[in-house]
């Protein structure tokens, strides 16, 4: 009987020849990562310290800290946590990525989705580290036993596979194949699972277009998501691996707890409608549904993939009267990318308002909504409150859906744009 | 196990299907640090005497997939605030399920749980033989074990009791 490419990892990292899941295992992380935020870091290095007695971190390189939320700081308050974490991350020689952009896309540009690798953070889209054949989890305040202490207790997670088959349409996304995911698999269908995406289709599909995939995958229930890296994965994780690691693969007779097939070539462009992201819907049934704003970023699909299919359709086009258009590269890597390509050029030229990296967006902390406002979003959420009033709503979409509502100031099919 | 057996009334049960728990202090509210008035706020859309009815030990029932979406603290802090002992479901979303083991809330997901008991039955988690037992219809229906590190997590109190503990025997 195989094994999953999650118990090999699981196994490695508990020092043991083999594992199966439901195995009850002590797993040393190769990375603990975090971003600062108030209640989770401060709290954390506040414990630390004084519970914990720990002064100095034992194996500084194992530990990743990023800050990516409150960029930049609107209180004195919020600068000062971040003054705190600058503070943490110096007395413990640990690496501090600011201002990079979205940790989680900054984790995988640094070299901390090394294939094979664990990791854990307290954030749960830590999981589209997976796309690089690395187990990360997000532990949401049980991270405190990754920073305490060597190893973290963890149950061996069943996986669900996912074959991919089949090519995507213009104008449908990788985000439409994750929500149609949720939507035929259900929102509990992984639960306390590992989604594992395989078949035939993922050599062709790029390293943002799995990212994307990969880190929502919590939407399903999973507690993470996971790809065995091919060629063109190995080609982007190895030369940036933190750690040498030999990647690992799931067996041909891995034992998976339900398999799945998803013919891409079928799908069409998706909404996923307030207030739950379990909210899956065609796009057809909404179209002319008025929007007054839109947030292209995140770090789910703020990537060059996602800049390139919205400025396909802004190109020489303008934002819709009285419509508010965000644009935010997830990654500083990813706005030079942008705007070696031309793309931040054809944004503002439209009339967007292109910021460098945030969290900020997502969450509502700017640009937030007032009551009975409707926002198109790439972001990861769409729940109540989400980027601004309880009474504010948000859709889900991909981003080529986003620039043509943008452009029509509603709900709008991107493919006439991107064929014409 | 020496963990005490939760007894209490079914306080409330919670009959949607991937129950987002930010509801049940509703989202204008999901700041609110003082813990009075977060009660206070608590259930209103679903039951306003809600806090006056509950007594110590009461316990929380939901459906499958409770507590999906993006779950924050505060609606648990309130429940237990007003003094309820456990949220007892017919099956866990897993971002909730960790956060609030980790505060020390026992959490128990029993397949079948919502046919089995009404609201304001008498029922008992019986942690030693896995079962929970309605006092009120004089049955029993097992639940699903808890992973050890978990049961661990809730004898101890909560996430840093447990780790203060491992930490005395296994210093990094």
């Amino acid at each position: 009987m195989g094994s999953t490419i999650t118990e090999k990892i699981l196994a490695r990292v508990s020092g043991l020849p083999s594992v199966k899941a439901g195995d009850e295992v002590m797993a040393k992380p190769d990375f603990v990562l975090a971003y600062d935020f108030p209640g989770y870091t401060d709290v954390i290095f506040k414990q630390m310290k004084n519970d914990f007695g720990i002064d100095k971190v034992a194996e500084p390189e194992r530990f990743g800290i990023f800050i990516d939320h409150m960029v930049p700081a609107i209180s004195p308050a919020e600068e000062e946590l971040h003054k705190g974490t600058r503070e943490w991350t110096t007395i413990n020689d640990v690496k501090l990525y600011e201002r990079r952009g979205i940790g989680h896309q900054v984790s995988s540009e640094v070299g901390y989705a090394t294939p094979g690798a664990f990791v854990v953070h307290f954030d749960g889209h830590v999981s589209q580290l997976g796309t690089f054949g690395t187990l990360a989890m997000g532990l949401r305040r049980n991270v405190l036993e990754a920073f305490a202490l060597e190893r973290v207790s963890i149950r061996v997670p069943q996986t669900t596979r996912v074959d991919l088959v089949g090519k995507l349409p213009p104008g449908v996304m990788a985000r439409d194949v994750f929500h149609h995911l949720v939507r035929v698999l259900g929102p509990a269908s992984c639960r306390f699972q590992v989604l594992e995406i395989g078949g035939p289709a993922v050599a062709d599909m790029s390293n943002d277009a799995l990212q994307t995939i990969t880190g929502l995958a919590m939407f399903t229930g999973a507690v993470t998501a996971i790809v065995n890296p091919d060629a063109r994965r190995l080609d982007y994780a190895l030369p940036r691996a933190r750690k040498k690691l030999e990647p690992v693969y799931s067996d041909d007779d891995a034992v998976y707890a339900a398999r799945h097939e998803i013919d891409l070539s079928r799908l069409e462009p998706i909404v996923v409608i307030p207030p739950s992201p379990a909210n899956t819907r065609d796009l057809k049934d909404y179209l002319g549904l008025p929007i007054h704003t839109g947030y292209l970023g995140s770090c789910a699909s703020g990537r060059i993939e996602d800049m390139r299919a919205a400025a396909q359709v802004l190109a020489g086009r303008k934002v819709a009267d009285g419509f508010a258009l965000h644009v935010v590269p997830t990654s500083q890597e990813i706005m030079v990318a942008a705007a070696k390509e031309g793309l931040i050029e054809v944004f503002a030229a439209a009339g967007a308002f292109v910021s460098s990296p945030s969290c900020d967006y997502c969450f509502g902390r700017i640009a937030t909504m007032a009551p009975g406002q409707r926002a198109v979003s790439t972001g990861t959420l769409n729940v109540r409150g989400r980027m601004g009033s309880p009474d504010s709503e948000i859709y889900l979409c991909n981003a080529a859906v986003l620039a043509a509502s943008a452009v029509e100031g509603k709900l709008a099919d991107p493919r006439p744009y991107l064929l014409g | 196990m020496t963990m005490k057996n939760l007894r209490g009334r079914v306080a409330f049960k919670f009959d949607e299907i991937d129950f987002d728990v930010d509801q049940i202090v509703g989202v204008k509210n999901i700041k609110t640090t003082n813990m009075d008035e977060l009660s206070k706020a608590a259930m209103q859309e679903y039951d306003p005497g809600f806090a006056s009815a509950v007594r110590p030990g009461d316990l929380l029932v939901g459906n499958h997939n409770f507590g999906y979406g993006h779950p924050h603290y505060p609606p648990m802090k309130a429940m237990r605030h007003m003094g309820i002992a456990g949220v007892l479901a017919e099956s866990f979303s897993p971002g909730y399920w960790r956060g609030e083991i980790s505060m020390g809330f026992p959490q128990v997901s029993c397949p079948g749980i919502l046919a089995f008991v009404e609201r304001w039955d008498e029922i008992e988690v019986d942690w030693a033989a896995q079962c929970v037992r309605n006092l009120t219809q004089g049955t029993s229906i097992a639940f699903e074990p808890l992973p050890r590190a978990d049961l661990e997590m809730l004898e101890a109190g909560g996430l840093e009791t447990y780790l203060k503990k491992r930490f005395l025997n296994e210093p990094t």
